[in-house]
């Protein structure tokens, strides 16, 4: 079984410096994955626009709307960490999570990456990691737990 | 206020069909009448049910009006207002009888027949006792309204006049009082003023203008078109709820409605015959030759007296309704206040966590995080949430995420971003709302889980 959320998904310095291309190297992991179809990307921006997947405590979750469900291949995540805090909306944004879910599968990574998120000392840590392997093995410590 | 879609409704099918409407069809003006005597009652004692006992409370409500409604001949409107809310309260205090002590699998049975025969012992108890006292009361105004004509106390009748109006027995003091006395004055004068006491549209023109201006939520949303309705189309009882909704307004539309009167003694202007409905069309085509200037002034200056009074009752008790969560848009409101303050208040936070606790008494065992898709910020809420209740030792309580098109009404309470929340709402319209605009660290779930604690705690202790 493939994970959702594989080490090759973890980027430590995206060269994003923008909201859009933001969303576009969060769609383009899952895309060079085979998660979900090109066409997926398109729908990423449509959810942007709808209401912005700014998180909190600089996580924004970049995904498709409801209806892009077809362009979704299998369940996947990508993470990339940002030396520059982007602007989302307004909002200082240094993690974009990628989603693209299926039949509730991605739940189980992604509740698990709410709550490290959820955790102020948690983020901090993930933004100290230095290389992609740690800040996935962060993400992992807490999935053990 | 949903209700108010009701309202139009009626007021459109009433303006176009009526004998002397636009469009007079007696066909379907044969609706007007049962949508006004059942329907518009009923939902008025739903929706007061259901403030109180939820849709079990709004059931009984509704079968108890029916015992006022057919027990008088006026439209019930207080009789609903009256009887709805105390069945649901009664039916409350007898379910909390034996509430917890149902064998499990009876508990429908039980539910439904004990709300099935108190209702019907409601609905005789109204019928018997609350319609006469009604129609009493309907009458007594009647006479009182008419001692005031025949001792030339003109202006003084607004003051019994307005609030009659207010309670839906408009129909009743226009044909009932001054048509007759009017019709008497055109033969010796060849107009008369009586005719404007109740139709003038002013009053009610200068109460939705308040509210358009200085009202809150729903209520303001839907006064603009309100104004159509009640000016152009004349059909006065469209803002009568926005005046229910917060009674003290009625010193507006009486200030209104007297000021019109005195304006017309004052010009010795009236009409050639009832305009009805009372349009501003209606009323200046029956406007005698000689008295324009008086009627159209009395029409300006009752809408400028009403609409300076209701502007100051409304402003001054904003703040109040915000805080009680009469404004529809609450938790919208706060939401946005913390984010122009760009800092959550614990002041407005405390608010929304007191008013939607206020709100419903009800158990919350069920929460649903709600999102556009259901992919993605409602799951990671739905965590972070689950976590801090996990951790705060709290059972039984279930969070789960869902997208907005999915929702079925069953939560208890539902958490959006606030961008979301009206959309979520009409989904779930019986459902306690939290808005947030930050999903991971958001103050509110604190305030959701203190909630929770102290739900836990007061259940325990009983």
């Amino acid at each position: 079984m493939t994970q959702i959320l594989e080490p090759g998904n973890v980027v430590a310095s995206g060269t994003a410096t923008t909201k859009e291309d933001a969303i576009r190297e969060a769609g383009a992991l899952l895309v060079a994955a085979g998660a979900v179809t090109s066409a997926y990307i398109d729908s990423m921006f449509d959810r942007e626009a709808s209401v912005s997947t700014y998180m909190g405590n600089f996580l924004a979750i970049p995904h498709g709307t409801n209806e892009a469900k077809e362009s979704i291949i299998r369940s996947s995540l990508s993470l990339v960490r940002y030396p520059d805090p982007i602007d989302w909306d307004g909002k200082p944004v240094r993690f974009a999570v990628g989603i693209a879910g299926l039949n509730n599968e991605h739940l189980e990574i992604l509740s698990k990456i709410a709550v490290v998120f959820a955790d102020t000392d948690e983020v901090q840590k993930l933004i100290d990691a230095t290389t992609a392997e740690d800040i996935f093995t962060l993400l992992e410590e807490v999935n053990a737990e | 206020m949903p209700n108010i879609a009701a309202f139009i409704a009626w007021g459109l099918i009433t303006a176009f069909f009526i004998p002397t409407g636009w469009t007079p069809n007696e066909t379907v003006a044969k609706m007007v009448g049962p949508m006004i005597v059942y329907l518009l009652p009923l939902l008025i004692a739903n929706t007061g049910g259901r403030m109180v006992y939820g849709i079990r409370g709004g059931v009984i409500a509704t079968i108890a009006t029916m015992g006022v409604i057919v027990g008088s001949e006026i439209p019930m409107f207080i009789g609903a207002m009256l009887v709805g809310p105390l069945s649901a309260y009664l039916l409350k205090k007898l379910d909390s009888l034996w509430a917890g002590k149902v064998k499990p699998g009876f508990e429908m049975l039980i539910d439904n027949f004990s709300s099935g025969i108190l209702g019907a012992i409601l609905a005789l108890g109204a019928f018997f006792g609350i319609a006469p006292v009604v129609s009493g009361f309907s009458s007594i105004l009647e006479s009182g309204v008419n001692w005031l004509v025949s001792n030339n106390l003109l202006p003084l009748a607004s003051i019994l006049v307005e609030p009659g109006k207010i309670l839906f027995l408009n129909n009743a003091i226009n044909h009932g009082v001054f048509t007759p006395i009017g019709v008497q004055q055109v033969a010796e004068s060849g107009k008369s003023l009586l005719f404007l006491i109740e139709a003038n549209p002013g009053p009610g023109l200068g109460i939705l203008l308040a509210y358009s201006f200085f009202g809150l939520g729903l209520a303001r949303a839907s006064a603009p078109g309100a104004i159509i309705i009640h000016f152009l189309g004349g059909i006065h009882e469209i803002y009568f709820p926005y005046v229910l909704m917060k009674p003290i307004l009625v010193l507006a539309a009486i200030g209104g409605g007297m000021t019109g009167v005195a304006t017309n003694v004052a010009f010795q202007t009236g009409l050639r015959a009832p305009a009805s409905p009372g349009s501003i069309f209606a009323v200046l085509i029956q406007t005698a030759s000689d008295s324009y200037v008086g009627v159209i002034l009395s029409v300006i200056l009752s809408a400028t007296v009403s609409f300076l009074i209701a502007a100051v009752i409304l402003r001054a008790s904003r703040k109040r309704d915000l805080a009680n969560g009469l404004g529809d848009d609450l938790t919208g409101a706060v939401a946005k206040t913390e984010a122009l303050k760009g800092k959550s208040s614990s002041v407005l936070g405390g608010l929304t966590g007191a008013g939607a606790a206020a709100a419903d008494n009800r158990e919350i065992k069920n929460i649903v995080f709600a999102c556009d898709a259901g992919m993605g910020s409602s799951a990671m809420g739905a965590s972070v949430l689950r976590n801090k209740i996990k951790k705060a030792g709290l059972e039984g309580i279930t969070v789960v995420n869902q997208a907005i098109a999915n929702l079925d009404g069953t939560a208890d309470l539902v958490i959006t971003h606030q961008d979301l929340t009206a959309r979520a709402q009409e989904k779930s319209p019986n459902s306690i709302f939290v808005s947030v605009d930050n999903f991971m660290n958001s103050p509110k779930y604190d305030e959701v889980v203190a909630m929770l604690q102290s739900k836990a705690t007061e259940e325990a202790s009983r």
